[in-house]
């Protein structure tokens, strides 16, 4: 089993309501954002064309970020997902050096939007989340609830908040060795690239845009 | 959903879709740790391989040079753990060796401590006692076992100037760092500073400065010259390194190119050179040198990592043409 995404970017409109999503559903500190979409002018004139690009881990099957990690916080588990075991993080940030995707992000302080915590970001704080590296865990909290009857990407309530946020139905998520998931049938359809791909990381972020 | 691939799709190109960012993980602190680890290790490889060691001075019957590499690595180290967002954890750091260069630096750094410092330790003279002097060593390395130390220390000082270069280069995202010019670049501005620190050091304590001790650090300097224009002349048109040239040409021109390369490069080179024609010279020129190489030197890491851009993204997509 492997997670990964595909997303379709002919659908995203850019509204950017993944990127809240993930912010509230992760309470994610002012400034940091694990899921964010870009505004980008691809082509050249006269071919121009705007797009958006929702961007955050690729949660890579050769992932840089983990090797130079000096403690071993930076794990990867069986199933892809690659992220931080914050209580081993020491915060020396070679992460995210090592990360061309630069989806890696340090927490320095306990910052909230209003001064003190909201009653959401109190929810989901966890206090061993300061002072080390955070990134996308492509929502391992929602995906790992799932009963054996239930299919992460399929079922919304065990699929990444990003994804079942979408207003445009443009991020799929699932088991990218199982070809008869979602996202292998995206995948078959539409060959969708990756980013970087000659970096030889294998990212686990397909992109569709024809 | 589209069509079912047929292989008639659109063929994939790449399209640029992020533009290279800078990166900000990584400044002063980091740069200050470099340049402290290249000193420290420095100046006991310098003056244990130059065998001068005992000429530089004797403090509480210790080697000054080296009681001052343990301190300079100590205080390059304690810069890094203030550094980290869980100092308390700083421990972990050495839990992957395989892996990971900070890993391999810190017990580089904490074996060189150790081996130097048992080395040094039968020589401790505490109100004109030796306490420990019953080890069966002693700290000039005469006997097998005083040599079989130094030879750890050495071994673990040269990866102590090594490992700062190469956190950099071996899997860094940033173009700029990933050449081998960033290590030798570091390696040996680390062995000038430390031979300009060991000059100062012998015109401190008296001590003569050695004809080979300016043609080394001269040597050091002109090594150094030639790494710095190779890394600035190759793949300068790959991405990411474009754009950490382009800030380094403009933003940091006279701090790099005035500052780093001419009084922290060029102008000891020639100092030494100077010091190896007029020996009378030698005291002033090992202090000149000492400031101008440390200065040049922390520049030298500062700006490497200041220009240090992450990669353009792009990817192999599908675009049809409108």
């Amino acid at each position: 089993m492997r997670w990964g995404m595909v997303v379709d970017m002919r659908k995203c409109v850019g509204c950017q309501t993944c990127t809240v999503a993930c912010h509230e559903e992760n309470a994610l500190p002012p400034g940091i954002f694990w899921r964010h979409v870009v505004d980008v002018e691809v082509g050249e004139y006269p071919d121009v064309r705007r797009t958006f690009l929702p961007m955050g881990c690729q949660h890579c099957a050769e992932p840089p970020c983990v090797p130079v990690c000096p403690t071993g916080a930076s794990q990867q588990r069986k199933d892809g997902i690659v992220f931080v075991q914050y209580d081993m993080c020491i915060g020396c940030g070679y992460c995210a050096i090592a990360c061309p995707y630069r989806a890696r992000h340090m927490v320095q302080d306990h910052t909230w939007y209003f001064g003190e915590a909201t009653p959401s970001e109190q929810k989901a704080r966890e206090p061993e989340r300061h002072g080390v590296m955070t990134k996308c865990t492509f929502c391992k909290h929602r995906v790992d609830k799932a009963p054996p009857t239930a299919t992460p990407g399929l079922d919304p309530e065990y699929t990444p908040v990003c994804v079942t946020s979408c207003i445009a139905n443009a991020m799929h998520f699932g088991d990218l060795d199982d070809p008869a998931s979602n996202v292998s049938k995206l995948r078959e359809e539409h060959e969708p690239g990756v980013l970087l791909e000659e970096l030889g990381l294998k990212p686990s972020l397909f992109y569709i845009t024809e | 959903m589209g069509p079912r691939n047929t292989g008639l799709q659109t063929p994939r190109v790449n399209v640029a879709l992020m533009p290279a960012e800078l990166q900000h993980e990584w400044d002063l602190y980091h740069a200050t740790w470099f340049t402290l680890m290249g000193i420290g290790g420095g100046i006991f490889l310098i003056a244990r391989l130059l065998r001068i060691e005992r000429q530089l001075g004797v403090v509480l019957g210790l080697p000054l040079v080296d009681v001052m590499s343990f301190a300079v690595i100590s205080v390059g180290g304690l810069v890094l753990v203030w550094s980290l967002g869980r100092p308390l954890r700083m421990l972990r750091a050495v839990l992957k060796p395989g892996t990971s260069w900070i890993s391999r630096g810190a017990i580089a750094d904490f074996i060189f401590v150790v081996a130097g410092g048992l080395l040094v330790l039968p020589g401790l003279t505490i109100g004109g006692a030796k306490p420990v002097a019953w080890l069966p060593w002693d700290p000039w390395a005469t006997t097998p076992v005083g040599k079989a130390l130094e030879v750890i220390g050495l071994l673990s000082a040269a990866v102590v100037i090594v490992y700062a270069g190469l956190v950099l280069a071996d899997k860094a995202a940033i173009t700029f760092w990933r050449s081998w010019a960033v290590p030798a670049q570091f390696v040996l501005s680390s062995l000038a500073m430390s031979t300009a620190t060991v000059m100062v050091m012998g015109t401190l304590t008296r001590a003569p400065i050695d004809t080979i001790q300016c043609l080394l650090l001269a040597k050091f300097e002109a090594l150094l010259l030639l790494t710095i224009a190779w890394h600035l002349v190759t793949d300068r048109a790959k991405p990411g390194k474009a754009e950490s040239l382009a800030r380094l040409y403009t933003k940091y021109r006279s701090w790099f190119f005035a500052g780093v390369i001419g009084a922290g490069t060029v102008l000891p080179m020639l100092l030494a050179i100077a010091a190896v024609l007029v020996p009378s010279d030698r005291g002033a020129v090992g202090i000149a040198c000492f400031v101008l190489t440390v200065a040049g030197g922390f520049g030298l890491r500062l700006i490497t990592l200041r220009v240090g851009y992450f990669p353009p993204i792009s990817g192999a997509l599908r675009l049809k043409k409108r």
